[in-house]
C-alpha cells in the first residue's frame, strides 16, 4: 500500500528557474491496485513517480509505504520496496555488464551485498528459467552484454528484473514511449502479466489515453503539480477518451483545452 | 638486452602490475580518474622502509602500507562524494598533500634499505640467482592478488561496485549504495598501489619520495597495453592483460633504452610514456571518426 499525503516539490527553489513542480498530491493506493497516470508534459509525472522512488525528496508533506514512513529514505534504502523501469531503456540496465550479471544485481535488490558470488549456486539456473519465459528467446543470451539487446528486448528484461527481488510496488514512467508500436504492445501486455503474477501494486505513467484506460484498473490524471482525475470502477469502465478529455475540462474549471495539451492515443 | 635487464624488466613490470591493476579499478571499472596513486605509491614505499628499519615484520609491513595507501584512497573519496570536488581535482588534492606526508614519515627524501630482512629474504639463498628470485616472488605475490580480487569483483558486492561504475542511476535504483562502493574502490586502488610501493622498496633497496611522480601514468600505459594486446571482455582475464600490460611495457620501455641507436635516456622515460599514453588515447578517437564517416548517414538511426 501506498499512502501519500499533501506532497510538495519545488525545483530550484529562490532561483529565477524556480518551479513548483508537486503541489500538494494527496494519494491512497491500496495493495496490488494498478493505477495508470496521465498528464500533459510537465504536469509532474515523473517527479511524483521520483518522489515516490526518493529520487526527489518531498519538502512537504508524508509517503508511507505499507505503514512504514519512508519520506527520508534516499533512492537505495526505498529500493528494497520500490521496482522501477525507466523511459530510457538504457536508463534501467547496464549495458556493459552481462544479462545474468543485470538480473544478480536486481535479485539482490533491498538486501546487504556481501562477498558470495553474483552468480554462484544454481542462481543462473533460475535466470535462465525466468528469462525463458519471456518468450524472447534469451535464455541461450545469459551472457551477452545488456548493450547488445534492442530497446523493447532491454525493457521486457528490465520488467523481469524488476519483480526479481520480491518488491511490491512498481514504477513504469513512459517504459513504452521510446518503443515502437508493435514493440510497446508486447511490454505492456507483459507488464500486465508480470504485474499480475507478482500482485504488484503498480503506477504506471503512459502517454496515451487509450491504453490509460485498457490498462489497470484506475487512473490518475496529474495537470501542473496537482491530481485533477481520479477515476476508477464502473465510472472508469464507461469512460472513453473524448470524455475523459471532458471531465478534464470540467475539472479544470470549465475552460476549453486545447487538444495538443494532452496527448491523445 | 643482458638477462640481468631482462629480468629486472620482468621484475618491475610486476611490481608496477599491481598500480595497474588499482588503475584499472579506478578508471575503468568506477570510472574515476584517479591521481591519488602518485602519493599513495610512494606512501606505500615510506611506511614500509620506516617499519622495515624499524624491525616491523616485512609481511606486515607490507600490509600496513597497503593500509596507508587505502587511506589516502579514503581522503580523495571523501573529498570527491562527501564534498563535491570534482574527482581529477580531489585526487591531485591528495597527492600534493601526500609529497609532503611522505617527506615526514621518512623523516628524509630518501631511505635506504640494506640490512633490512625484507619478504624476499626467505628466497634467497636458495640457489636461485637473486635477479630471478625477486621477479619469481613479486609473480607469486601479484598472482594471489589479481586471484582475489578477480574474485572479489565476481562478489554481489563487487558486482555492485562495477554497476556504480557503469550506470549510477541504475544502480541506486537497485538499491545500491554508491556512495560507499566508490569509498570502497578507490581505497582499494590505492591499498594496491601502497602496497605496490612496498614492494618496490623492498625490490629495489629504497624509498625516495619523488618515485611516484608518473605512477598514474605507467599505470595507465600498462592498462592500456594489456587491453590491446588482451581485447578481453571477462573481468578476471582484463586483470591479466593489465599484468600483462605492465610487464610489455617494461619490456618495451628496457628494449628502447638499450638499443643505442635509438639514443633515449632513462630520464626520457617520463616523455615516452606520456606519449605512449596520448597516442593509445588518442587511436580510438580516430578510429571512432574512421567509422562514422565509412557509414556515414546510417548510423543516425
Ligand atoms: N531536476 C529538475 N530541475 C528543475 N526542474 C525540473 C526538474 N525536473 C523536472 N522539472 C520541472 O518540473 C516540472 C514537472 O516535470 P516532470 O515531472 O518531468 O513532468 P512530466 O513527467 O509530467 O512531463 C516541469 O516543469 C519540469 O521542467
Ligand atoms: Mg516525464
Amino acid at each position: 500500500m501506498i499512502a501519500v499525503q499533501d506532497i510538495h516539490v519545488t525545483f530550484g527553489r529562490g532561483t529565477p528557474l524556480e518551479k513548483h513542480a508537486l503541489r500538494g498530491i494527496d494519494l491512497t493506493i491500496p495493495e496490488g491496485q494498478f493505477v495508470t497516470v496521465i498528464g500533459s508534459n510537465g504536469a509532474g509525472k515523473s517527479t511524483f513517480l521520483g518522489a515516490l522512488a526518493g529520487d526527489v525528496l518531498a519538502e512537504r508533506g508524508r509517503i508511507a509505504i505499507d505503514d512504514t514512513d519512508v519520506t527520508r529514505w534516499d533512492t537505495p534504502r526505498r529500493a528494497g520496496l520500490v521496482a522501477r523501469v525507466f523511459q530510457d531503456p538504457m536508463a534501467g540496465s547496464c549495458a556493459a555488464l552481462t544479462i545474468e550479471e543485470n538480473m544478480a544485481l536486481a535479485a539482490a535488490r533491498g538486501r546487504r551485498r556481501g562477498l558470495a558470488l553474483a552468480l554462484g549456486g544454481d542462481r543462473r539456473r533460475g535466470f535462465q528459467e525466468r528469462i525463458a519465459a519471456l518468450g524472447l528467446g534469451l535464455e541461450t543470451r545469459l551472457q551477452d552484454r545488456m548493450g547488445l539487446l534492442s530497446g523493447g528486448q532491454r525493457q521486457a528484461v528490465s520488467l523481469l528484473m524488476a519483480a526479481l527481488a520480491g518488491s511490491k510496488i512498481l514504477l513504469l514512467d513512459e517504459h513504452t514511449a521510446a518503443l515502437d508500436p508493435a514493440t510497446a504492445d508486447f511490454v505492456l501486455d507483459l507488464t500486465r502479466r508480470i504485474v499480475r503474477e507478482n500482485r504488484l501494486t503498480t503506477l504506471m505513467v503512459i502517454h496515451s489515453m487509450r491504453q490509460a484506460l485498457d490498462y489497470g484498473d484506475r487512473t490518475l490524471m496529474l495537470h501542473e503539480g496537482r491530481i485533477v482525475l481520479d477515476v476508477a470502477g464502473e465510472e472508469r469502465a464507461g469512460l472513453d477518451v473524448p470524455h475523459l478529455l471532458a471531465l478534464f475540462a470540467r475539472q479544470r474549471g470549465g475552460a476549453e483545452i486545447s487538444d495538443d495539451s494532452l496527448l491523445i492515443g | 638486452m643482458s638477462e640481468i635487464a631482462l629480468f629486472g624488466a620482468v621484475e618491475i613490470g610486476l611490481v608496477y602490475a599491481l598500480v595497474a591493476v588499482g588503475v584499472f579499478l579506478s578508471f575503468r571499472v568506477l570510472d574515476f580518474p584517479d591521481l591519488t596513486v602518485d602519493g599513495s605509491f610512494p606512501l606505500g614505499a615510506a611506511v614500509c622502509a620506516v617499519l622495515l628499519i624499524a624491525g616491523v615484520n616485512p609481511w606486515l609491513a607490507s600490509l600496513a602500507a597497503a593500509l596507508a595507501g587505502a587511506a589516502a584512497g579514503l581522503v580523495t573519496a571523501l573529498l570527491n562524494v562527501r564534498f563535491k570536488i570534482l574527482h581529477l581535482l580531489a585526487s591531485i588534492l591528495t597527492m600534493i598533500a601526500l609529497f609532503s606526508v611522505n617527506l615526514r614519515v621518512m623523516g628524509r627524501p630518501n631511505v635506504a634499505l640494506l640490512m633490512q630482512d625484507t619478504v624476499l629474504t626467505p628466497f634467497y639463498g636458495l640457489g636461485i640467482p637473486d635477479h630471478i628470485v625477486r621477479p619469481l616472488v613479486v609473480l607469486v605475490i601479484v598472482a594471489a592478488v589479481v586471484a582475489l580480487l578477480a574474485r572479489f569483483l565476481a562478489s554481489e558486492f563487487g558486482l555492485a561496485m562495477r554497476a556504480t561504475g557503469v550506470n549510477a542511476r541504475m544502480a541506486r535504483a537497485q538499491g545500491i549504495d554508491t556512495d560507499a562502493h566508490v569509498y570502497a574502490g578507490i581505497a582499494l586502488s590505492n591499498a594496491l598501489c601502497g602496497l605496490a610501493g612496498a614492494l618496490f622498496a623492498q625490490t629495489n633497496g629504497f624509498a625516495d619520495v619523488t618515485t611516484g611522480i608518473g605512477t598514474i601514468v605507467v599505470g595507465l600505459a600498462a592498462v592500456i597495453v594489456g587491453e590491446t594486446v588482451l581485447p578481453a571482455r571477462g573481468l578476471a582475464l582484463m586483470l591479466v592483460g593489465c599484468v600483462a600490460g605492465s610487464i610489455l611495457y617494461r619490456l618495451a620501455v628496457q628494449f628502447a633504452l638499450s638499443a643505442d641507436a635509438i639514443g633515449l635516456q632513462a630520464s626520457d622515460l617520463n616523455l615516452v610514456t606520456a606519449l605512449l599514453v596520448a597516442v593509445a588515447l588518442i587511436l580510438p578517437r580516430l578510429k571512432a571518426k574512421a567509422g562514422v564517416r565509412k557509414t556515414g548517414g546510417s548510423a543516425a538511426r
